[in-house]
């Protein structure tokens, strides 16, 4: 077994887990590059 | 290039073509060998997801569209998490519960043989044309840089992934996305860190230079349908692009029904939308701190090698002339972009102004030397694909040069592998399983698969090899991609409306495909972002409405 094969009991977090995690991290990036143009902008 | 850094980029290729061979042993039929027996983790998968949509264009292209346009490019991803999510509860629960091996499969299963042909037919047309394509831009850019002949850097990039993908089929295409989307974070990261060391002014005053000139403004809210990069065009326009290809290409299609359940599908598909836009903004930052780093290092006057080369051998004296101008002009630039670090408040904004006139002035002398090389050379002047690959072979310290070209290969062979799988399983299983030799056993499926990709991947690289004169690389690969998608879309939608029929379906694609015909000639100034919700729309109305109209047989 290499070791990127998957991890015997190995499991899948619940989609609405997964779900809010994406979420947070788009909100997170899209608040950063606001950020970014408020301070440095042209 | 330094040997050391030869040394990277031959290990790294010899490495992928033996792992991927080496995971053939396990593939003995077709399932195997397109579906992986449907046995992934979703991380693999994710990962596959992501390596597949980013190519070579991304690494070369989209750095030097950072350089050179700023951050706003990354507004084209802002539909990308919405789209996923909408996809974990339609598409992907339909198409990996069907347990089809394409997308266009479950199309006749809903509808029809004509309307499961021609959506497949078209996939094979757009995807066979742009898979040239994405070979055909690190090779373009290989050629120039290193001297080499298009054909040879085709070969280079084409024939190891052609190996690895004919042998080893999806097994061999995943796992070498994993490692391969590694080795391209690793590779930016690399080079972002080396900038920061290098750059003699702070992170600070480095954003300060990038935002005076507009590089910063991530986001544009006006409403026009022209402008192609804006919030709206990206989240409207953009939600409906990714809802086309991660729901309806096969070459994206594919990555998921590879994994084990419909949650691990749906997770996969997930775990890209996490990373797309903060890895975009990465992509992007690493153009912009070039050109901030661009600065106070005097850059080529044109960043094409070859075309360099060829305006001093024919046109020596001119080309010395504008190059003392350059000079002259980056050296007013440096000066004023130094006055604008440490000053704060009126005389900050005083020394802002003149540092955006000396700007204009570079940007004049080059747009001298960029006509005059297009005026010897003949072909497109256009060199923003050229800026990382000049910066990286001039800058970065030995070994990194190295893990970047590996890096730029990797993100080309990650594409490239995924789509000729996928033309081969669309060919093998939507043509000719299902109209030349539907009897024929399962060992005769997969040795006509491999000979499948063989044959796409020679294809390909014959395609590669005439598109070197294409202009924007990264345009003609969306474009060309926006004359379907909609429309395909359209048709999957129709499929999870109860009321919607085959007849429906078919002539709602016709229409769709007509629409996007129509809004592109006929209206040329709309962004082709809106294409693909132009085509989507039309086949759902269209659609509807025919449905209606005209009864089911039987």
């Amino acid at each position: 077994m290499t070791p990127l094969e998957p991890r015997s009991g190995h499991t899948t977090p619940p989609f609405r887990t997964t779900l809010i995690r994406v979420m947070a991290v788009q909100v997170v990036s899209l608040i950063l590059l606001w950020i970014l143009q408020a301070r440095y902008g042209g | 290039m330094h040997p050391l850094n030869w040394l990277i980029v031959v290990g790294y290729l010899a490495y992928v073509v033996v792992d991927g061979v080496r995971r053939s042993k396990g593939t003995k039929e077709i399932e195997g060998y397109f579906l992986a027996n449907r046995s992934l983790p979703w991380w693999a998968v994710g990962l596959s997801v992501m390596a597949t949509q980013l190519s070579a264009v991304t690494m070369i292209g989209t750095t030097g569209q950072g350089a050179t346009d700023g951050i706003r490019f990354v507004q084209f991803y802002f539909g990308l998490p919405l789209a996923m999510v909408i996809l974990g509860v339609t598409l992907v629960p339909f198409l990996h519960g069907a347990k089809v091996f394409t997308a266009y499969e479950y199309l006749e299963r809903r509808f029809d043989a004509r309307t499961r042909s021609l959506t497949s037919f078209l996939f094979l047309l757009s995807r066979g044309m742009s898979c040239g394509a994405i070979i055909s831009a690190p090779a373009v850019v290989f050629s120039a840089v290193f001297g080499w002949d298009v054909a040879w850097s085709v070969a280079l990039i084409g024939i190891p992934t052609v190996i690895y993908t004919m042998v080893g089929g999806v097994q061999a295409v995943t796992w070498a996305d994993v490692k391969q989307m590694v080795l391209i974070v690793v590779a930016l990261v690399a080079i972002v860190v080396v900038l920061l060391v290098k750059m003699p002014v702070s992170p600070d005053d480095a954003f300060r230079i990038a935002g005076a000139t507009g590089r910063l403004d991530a986001f544009d809210f006006s409403f026009t349908l022209n402008e192609t990069y804006t919030f709206w065009s990206g989240l409207l326009g953009g939600t409906f692009l990714m809802l086309s290809y991660f729901g309806t290409d096969q070459s994206q299609v594919q990555r998921y029904l590879t994994a084990r359940s419909v949650d691990e599908a749906r997770s996969s598909l997930l775990m890209s939308a996490y990373w797309k836009i903060p890895l975009q903004a990465l992509v992007l930052i690493v153009g912009i701190l070039v050109f901030v780093f661009y600065q106070f290092q005097a850059p080529p006057l044109l960043y094409n090698p070859a075309h360099e080369a060829e305006v001093r051998a024919e046109r020596g004296a001119e080309y010395d002339a504008l190059e003392s101008r350059f000079q002259q002009a980056f050296t007013e630039r440096e000066a004023a972009a130094l006055a604008v670090v440490g000053t704060e408040g009126d005389a900050g904004r005083a020394a802002m102004d003149v540092f955006l006139a000396r700007e204009a002035a570079v940007g004049a002398v080059r747009e001298d030397a960029l006509a005059l090389a297009g005026e010897v050379t003949g072909e497109q002047p256009r060199d923003v694909n050229y800026i990382i690959p000049r910066f990286v072979l001039d800058h970065l310290p030995i070994g990194l040069a190295g893990l970047f070209i590996a890096g730029v290969m990797a993100a080309a062979m990650s594409s490239i592998a995924a789509e000729l799988n996928s033309l081969s399983t669309a060919t093998v299983i939507d043509f000719y399983r299902r109209w030349v030799k539907p009897e024929a056993s399962d060992a005769h499926f997969l040795s006509v698969s491999k000979w499948a990709t063989g044959a796409w991947g020679v294809f390909a690289c014959v395609v590669a090899t005439y598109a070197a004169t294409l202009g924007s690389l990264i345009e003609v690969v969306n474009r060309f991609g926006s004359f379907f998608y909609g429309s395909i879309l359209g048709v999957f939608l129709l499929a999870m409306l109860p009321r919607a029929r085959a007849v429906g379906a078919f002539v709602g694609l016709l229409a769709g495909m007509g629409a996007v015909a129509a809004v592109t000639f006929g209206a040329p100034q709309v962004s082709f972002l809106w294409h693909n919700v132009v085509g989507a729309l039309t086949v759902l109305a269209v659609g509807m409405l025919v449905s209606r109209l005209i009864p089911a047989r039987g």
